[in-house]
């Protein structure tokens, strides 16, 4: 493991809400985008419409759309139907 | 026709597919008096599509826009219909439904409900779309409820149901999703929010 970022070694509490439920991540590598918050919940992104703080992100951007802590990420997810 | 409510008379309300849920969901809105319903549907009638959808035995064959423009016409000939059979994208969504107020999502596939709505809410001004999703299945009514998830979106259904080998969808408890659609637009249209 590198050293030269100390702060890496402290495990991180990251809070974010999603669909009004606080989910905390306490690990070393807590998900830092959309993409990553999906893989981590197994949702396919295919499938979902997604909102960080209020404005629609379009799913094509998910793996650019940053989360910071304290985010709140409603995800409307899609099952077959219709 | 006497329309139900006047401000339904003025309303213009888009169709995103005519399945289950659409083509239900524009009988109920032409019998409320919609003024125009703009309706788009790439597929055509088959036989196994009347276990649940609002056609009949002698319109098997014929594009869904066709026959569902027929049957609204056989309702309520005041309510204006224009029908485009399409594949609907996101290219062509705004285009299409760049007049309407409302639009429903009644797709079947999960990602055509994504690409709909997400289009709706990122590219298109002022519109409310009523999306679908969790309806298959039998029984358990009560479930299938209509929430709020924006300002913008209305979400109708259990959230859960996925239709798949064993969990069919039946018509009694797809129409109670598309009859919940059909209310959330009245609602949205004559309360004005």
């Amino acid at each position: 493991m590198e050293h030269n970022n100390p702060k890496q070694e402290v495990p991180m509490l990251k809070k974010i809400r999603v669909n009004g439920i606080e989910r905390e991540f306490d690990d070393l590598k807590p998900p830092l985008t959309l993409t990553e918050l999906l893989e981590r919940l197994g949702i396919d992104k295919a499938t979902v419409v997604a909102e960080i703080d209020g404005r629609v992100v379009e799913c094509e951007r998910f793996a650019e759309a940053k989360l910071s802590s304290n985010s709140s990420v409603e995800l409307v997810c899609f099952v077959p139907g219709g | 026709m006497i329309p139900v409510f006047y401000e339904m008379k003025n309303a213009v309300i888009g169709i995103a597919g005519l399945g289950g849920l659409g083509s239900n969901v524009v009988v109920a809105l032409a019998r409320v008096g919609a003024g125009k319903l703009i309706i788009a549907d790439f597929d055509v009638v088959e036989q196994g599509n009347l276990t649940r959808q609002h056609y009949f035995l002698d319109q098997i064959g014929q594009p869904k826009v066709q026959a569902a423009a027929h049957n609204l016409a056989g309702i309520n000939d005041d309510t204006e219909v224009v029908a485009h059979r399409v594949r609907l994208t996101r290219d062509n969504i705004p285009g299409i439904f760049s007049e309407a107020d409302v639009i429903a999502e009644c797709f079947d596939l999960p990602e055509q409900k994504q690409m709909l709505v997400e289009t709706v809410l990122t590219k298109m001004k002022r519109v409310i779309v009523v999306s679908a999703s969790g309806l298959a299945g039998y029984g358990n009514s009560n479930a299938i409820r209509t929430r709020r998830i924006s300002r913008r979106h209305i979400l109708v259904g259990d959230g859960t149901s996925a239709a798949k080998a064993g969990k069919r969808l039946t018509a009694s408890r797809v129409g109670v999703a598309a009859y919940h659609q059909a209310n959330a637009i009245v609602e949205a249209i004559v309360d004005g929010a």
